[in-house]
């Protein structure tokens, strides 16, 4: 496998290279397969997320500026069996909770409310859109706007919990806004102090 | 592409040659853990796709679900018209793919071991720096001595509040007289006050001098640890004795101390099962004890925890006992149950119970629980399992082995020497006599309500599990009288004896679920009083008795009917084991072992059930009579019941039945089968016994291959395992040996049917899984027990079906009227085949249910896919006897069969009910099908005698070969698959071949497709094979055209059942399997 640098990464190497759209990429090569010219690199994740990474699949065809910043020669560890049925489920999963938002966006939802639909989904899987409506677990409507008064149904625990989903989110949703505007106020004044 | 990665991955070297990246076993490694994930695809033009990795080619080709393009402008996510259902990008059209945020252990398959949560940790957690320790001035030994010396437990509270006071400045408010709370008692010397003190001083002594409250506050005031109490090491440290007392409450009891409180605390301290003491006093201590002892047998566990019941009453004593706990309780059980012959774990149930009151009375608390449990469902499972348990017992103990040793010694001597014989022997020879003569016995209608119910509990394979619930239930007086009859059994002993070792664990799994039955208990209890009669004559004693309980039994059949699900299951793993065994013994070869564990079980089982049956059928005579006499009532019982069931099936019923006997009769005298008939018929009533018996006799004569491969999933299910193997034996068995097979098929349809009646209902629940099979098995249960019969039945029924149907298919050619008859008995034993289909599912469920299921689905999709092919070959020549092994049989069998069958559906159709699927798996399962097959075997069997016959061995070959190459695509579809398949299968044929077939489809919905459509949906397998037949038959000639209404029918039957069918998918799924 001792490939000469330019033709072969070895797994474990740094590699940088420059795409067709100028873009600058830079990883540790997980993979690399000569005939397809695809080179996957493993980042740092973009969202700083510890145990997590950002993986690139690169067809060097459109790629330039390849060079490897350090070449690594030792044995890549042993792989992993995967579960295939798990990733086959989360393939399932991410589809179905993609085309659902497309859905309630196509249907005119506000943007609260898609934020709504997405913090009640992370905490009951059983929700959808019904128009613009949110159908939680078949019992609980919650109707345009959206707030706490709007969640209507059978008076019940469902209902109830619901209802405190929603407060929550809208409580966070207004920390939230809080807090990004303390920190834009925050350079302003730093500005005017400076000035 | 999975597949292909996976193999690529975990078998580079693997024949299969990989293209592309799919050789690069990094590159499909990257790109398979990414799969499921949002990624952005930049295309060449700078264009951003997002949308969820679906997979990829071997030529790097990407495919994206609901993928969009990314617009610049806006944040919101796409509209739903903007999302592509899935994108395929070519590998040179993508510049740059970027998965963000993948978490590379999240499809790890080893996420939970030690070394990969340790991995994770480290990298989140830096371990801690060790600090040496400093002893400061006090040498180690010093301090350390002082620790162990101090006897003080932790703080005085003077001296927190004296800390809290010091260093916090809280002053406690507490006040040692508690006046807060209470009133102090205010003395005077008054006459009166010196009276109550009195009284009050008597009261407390006698309270306190109770067992009961010794045993509680034993309970509560248990010095000893968690660790003490259930540890499974014994420490011997006669040194710390002293310390125990001593020391710190919490200090360290060694074992020795423990064992020697154990003793003196006698039942009050059953928390310490272990300890082996009696404890009486805590059930559930006992029963985990026992279970934890037990364990050894997987199956032991639960009957232990019956067992645990049973010789908590044995040990009624016990607490003194505890240490002979087992072989008290056996003693004690011998005793009560006067049962000499503790035989059978039946009689030792029973016995057991009594004992339990015993024990109970001897320990309070051990008697307050008892009844408690009975009530709830611990009783019920106790009663079940004790009565069972003691048999598994004996029957380990027969083995030699198991941890529980004593109990199981005690067990199995009696059992061994008792029961044994008399089940085998009896049910062999007598069986199909007795059960002749019984069904018209039983054949009353009120026997069925009880004796069928009894029967099918007792009796039926599923028995075992019906019997226990059944008998447990209603039956409880009337049960446990003949459960003590039946225990006495010599069934339950020669089960053991036959079964061997091997079969404890299936034994004990068989108890377990006969643990099921709540009822058990209750009438183990009872049992005891009526123990001795029916040690005299277990089955007349048993009538009597149950003609007294019958109002008790009548409500206990509800339970039973609501246990029958497990018992149904039982009885088919039952059928199952005994056809495996049979087939076992055709394939002795490698499946011997295999089997022989099976046949054990299965014997286990049997004889099991047949100590249930003998209990519950208390009306039969003799034991062994009693045996037969169940077999026999259960037919007739699960006969009539199918008729009634059955709304069509009355008068095809009745016919069925006769013919049923008859073929009963006939396969008796055919075959060697006598004696497999027998067997049949014991398998069907007493799942247990029969395999028991089947085994010995059948493995000789029927051990085919096939059997093998089933026996060896068996084990992998354990319990479920067990069933499942006995399913699939039962299916080898039956088109293995055609011979055999006949009488196999006569008795297991009725057999089958009467179990699935008795547990059919409750089977079929926990079946569900198949349930459009086991609905259509369940009808066929109601009228037999469809749950026993169920899986393990269905392969066996199946493959019962199969030879039947051959074998019928020709006669009936022959004999047209008979072929009506016939016919229903063709769908009967089909249906009965689909119920054993089904309830191989229903094992599925369990949980090995999967595993066995696929493996079950995988014959029957092999022998669907065999069918399928066979069935054109038929059309073009009917004797394509040797496609596959399984199509090679069908091939001979639909040559024959279609004649007969044609003719036979039509009738079918007519006398079929309407609602083909149900009713006609009522009508199907039911009895008269059965015999129907049997007459059609026996015909086809003299028809094709030698060829039949080497077609079945060519089946069971063929098909235990096949099972296992086919069991992987038949696990994934499992059951579901393999019917869909096997409906496909029948459609395929239909088209293909005999255009009477495909007429016949519609006809299908006509009662004798219903009749076929139950048999087939049930046994998906079977429905092939009889579809197949059914396209032979075209060819032959008018008949065929009859054959193939037949066939057709079942073929609708299966589709109707299944709404797969019309799916293209499962077309889609045949063909593959194919």
């Amino acid at each position: 496998m001792a490939a000469p640098p330019g033709e072969y990464f070895s797994v474990g190497s740094q590699v940088s290279c420059r795409t067709c759209q100028e873009q600058r990429l830079q990883g540790e090569v997980v993979a690399f397969d000569y005939q397809s010219k695809m080179l996957a690199l493993k980042c740092p994740s973009s969202s700083g997320k510890p145990n997590h990474a950002d993986i690139l699949l690169i067809n060097l065809q459109y790629v330039s500026e390849v060079e490897i910043i350090n070449d690594r020669t030792e044995t890549p560890p042993p792989l992993a069996s995967l579960n295939v049925s798990k990733l086959a489920s989360k393939a399932r999963t991410e589809k179905e909770e993609k085309l659902s938002q497309a859905y309630a966006i196509s249907a005119g939802v506000s943007l609260e409310g898609q934020q709504l639909f997405q913090t009640i989904h992370k905490t009951i899987k059983d929700c959808k859109w019904q128009e613009k409506n949110i159908i939680v677990m078949e019992e609980v409507v919650i109707t345009p706007p959206y707030q706490v008064e709007n969640c209507k149904g059978k008076e019940g625990s469902a209902l109830s919990h619901v209802r405190k989903i929603v407060e929550k989110h809208f409580r966070d949703v207004e920390s939230q806004k809080i807090l990004q505007r303390s920190q834009a106020q925050q350079p302003q004044k730093e500005a005017a102090l400076s000035s | 592409l999975f597949r292909g990665r996976n193999n690529n991955k975990g078998l580079p070297q693997s024949t299969i040659s990989f293209d592309g990246i799919y050789a690069n076993m990094r590159m499909v490694h990257i790109l398979t853990s990414v799969v499921g994930s949002k990624c952005e695809v930049q295309v060449k033009n700078g264009g951003i796709y997002e949308g969820v990795f679906k997979t990829y080619s071997p030529k790097c080709d990407l495919v994206l679900d609901a993928a969009h393009e990314k617009s610049t402008e806006s944040s919101s996510g796409p509209k739903r018209e903007e999302i592509m259902e899935s994108i395929l990008f070519k590998c040179s059209d993508f510049v740059v793919v970027q998965f963000k945020d993948m978490d590379s252990s999240y499809a790890r398959r080893d996420a939970f071991t030690d070394s990969a949560i340790s991995a994770k940790v480290n990298g989140e957690h830096k371990e801690k720096d060790l600090e040496p320790w400093d002893a400061g001035e006090l040498t180690a030994s010093e301090e350390l001595e002082a620790l162990e010396n101090d006897v003080s437990n932790g703080w005085d509270p003077n001296d927190m509040f004296r800390y809290n006071e010091e260093n916090y400045g809280v002053v406690s408010t507490y006040d040692s007289s508690l006046s807060s709370y209470t009133v102090p008692l205010e003395r005077d010397n008054s006459e009166e006050f010196l009276k109550r003190e009195a009284r009050a001083n008597q009261l407390a002594e006698e309270i306190e001098s109770s067992a009961q409250y010794k045993a509680r506050v034993a309970l509560e005031n248990d010095d000893r640890s968690e660790e003490e109490k259930y540890t499974a090491v014994q420490r011997n440290s006669s040194e710390r004795e002293s310390h125990s007392i001593n020391t710190r409450e919490n200090k360290y009891i060694p074992p020795g101390q423990r064992n020697r409180e154990v003793m003196s605390w006698g039942s009050g301290r059953q928390n310490s099962p272990r300890m082996g003491q009696p404890g009486p006093g805590s059930m559930a201590s006992r029963s985990t004890s026992h279970t934890s002892d037990f364990n050894p047998n997987s199956g032991s566990d639960q009957r232990v925890v019956n067992g645990g019941v049973p010789w908590p009453s044995p040990c009624p004593s016990p607490s003194s006992r505890p240490p002979s706990r087992y072989q008290s309780g056996p003693n004690s059980l011998p005793p009560r149950a006067a049962t000499p012959t503790r035989p059978p774990s039946r009689p030792p149930s029973r016995p057991s119970r009594p004992p339990s009151h015993p024990s109970a009375h001897g320990s309070p608390a051990p008697v307050s629980t008892m009844p408690k449990r009975m009530s709830s469902e611990g009783p019920p499972r106790m009663s079940p399992k004790a009565q069972r348990h003691p048999r598994n017992h004996r029957v380990s103990a027969g083995r030699g082995s198991i941890s529980s040793g004593l109990e199981f010694v005690s067990h199995t001597p009696p059992s061994e020497a008792v029961a044994p014989p008399t089940a085998r022997t009896s049910p062999a020879g007598g069986t199909w006599s007795s059960v002749v003569s019984g069904v018209p016995r039983l054949s009353p209608k009120t026997h069925r309500p009880r004796s069928p119910r009894q029967n099918s509990i007792g009796n039926t394979p599923s028995g075992a599990v019906l019997a226990s619930p059944q008998a447990g239930i209603i039956p409880t007086e009337a049960v446990a009288m003949p459960v003590p009859a039946a225990s006495p059994t010599p069934a339950s002993p020669a089960s053991n004896r036959a079964v061997t070792p091997s079969i404890e664990a299936k034994d004990s799994r068989l108890q377990d679920q006969r643990q099921n039955s709540p009822a058990g208990n209750k009438e183990n209890m009872k049992p005891n009083e009526t123990s001795p009669s029916f040690s005299k004559v277990e089955n007349k004693g048993i009538s009597p008795v149950v003609s007294e309980h019958r109002k008790q039994i009548d409500d206990l059949k509800k339970f039973k009917n609501d246990f029958r699900l497990q018992p149904s299951s039982t009885s088919e793993s039952v059928d199952q084991l005994l056809n495996k065994n049979r087939e076992g013994e055709k394939s002795r070869d490698l499946i011997k072992d295999k089997i022989e564990p099976n046949a054990k079980d299965s014997f286990i089982e049997n004889n099991s059930s047949n100590c249930t049956s003998g209990s519950s059928k208390p009306s039969s005579p003799s034991i062994s009579p009693s045996v037969l006499s169940h077999t026999e009532h259960r037919r007739g019982p699960e006969v009539t019941s199918q008729g009634v069931q059955t709304s069509s099936p009355g008068c095809k019923q009745e016919k069925d039945d006769k013919e049923e006997k008859k073929d009963a009769a006939e396969q008796v005298r055919k075959s060697t089968s006598g004696c497999n008939n027998n067997e049949l018929f014991i398998l069907i009533f007493l799942q247990p016994k029969p395999s028991t018996t089947p085994t010995s006799p059948r493995p000789q004569a029927q051990p085919s291959p096939s059997m093998v491969g089933h026996q060896q999933p068996t084990p992998v299910y354990t319990q479920p395992v067990c069933f499942a193997p006995n399913m699939m034996y039962p299916v080898p068995v039956s088109p293995g040996v055609q011979p055999l097979y006949p009488i196999p098929m006569t008795p297991m349809p009725v057999n089958q049917a009467k179990t699935y009646r008795a547990g059919k209902v409750p089977n079929m629940p926990q079946q569900r899984q198949d349930q459009h099979h086991q609905s259509t098995m369940m009808h066929p249960a109601s009228a037999a027990g469809p749950p026993i019969v169920a899986t393990p039945p269905a392969y066996s029924t199946q493959y019962v079906a199969y030879s039947p149907q051959q074998f019928p298919n020709q006669p009936l050619v022959q004999h047209v009227p008979h072929y009506q008859s016939q016919h229903p008995h063709v769908y009967s034993p089909v249906i009965q085949g689909s119920a054993r289909m089904m309830a191989p599912a229903a094992h599925a469920q369990p949980g090995l249910v999967s595993s066995s299921a696929a493996q079950y689905g995988a014959h029957e999709q092999t022998h669907a896919m065999y069918a399928c092919p066979k069935l054109p070959y038929n059309k073009e020549t009917s004797p394509s006897f040797y496609f596959a092994i399984s199509t090679g049989s069908l091939a001979q069998q639909y040559a024959h069969p279609n004649a007969t069958l044609h003719p036979h559906t039509p009738h079918p159709q007519p006398s079929a009910t309407p609602t083909g699927q149900q009713q006609s798996q009522h009508g199907g399962s039911h009895p008269a099908p059965s015999p129907v097959q049997h007459h059609q075997h026996q015909a086809a069997q003299a028809l094709h005698l030698a060829g039949p016959q080497q077609q079945s061995a060519i089946y069971h070959a063929g098909l235990a070969p096949t099972p296992p190459s086919m069991t992987p695509a038949s696990n994934t579809q499992s059951p579901q698959n393999s019917f869909p398949a096997a409906q496909q299968t029948v459609f395929t044929i239909h088209p293909s071949h005999v255009q009477p077939a495909y007429t016949n489809p519609p006809h299908m919905a006509h009662v004798p497709q219903a009749h076929v459509q139950s048999g087939m949906v049930p046994s998906h397998p079977t429905a092939h094979a009889p579809m197949m037949l059914m396209t032979t038959q075209p060819p032959g000639g008018p008949q065929a055209a009859l054959a193939q209404s037949a066939l057709q029918p079942i073929p609708v039957s299966t589709t109707a059942h299944f709404p797969y069918m019309t799916h293209p998918s499962v077309q889609a799924h045949h063909q593959q399997q194919l």
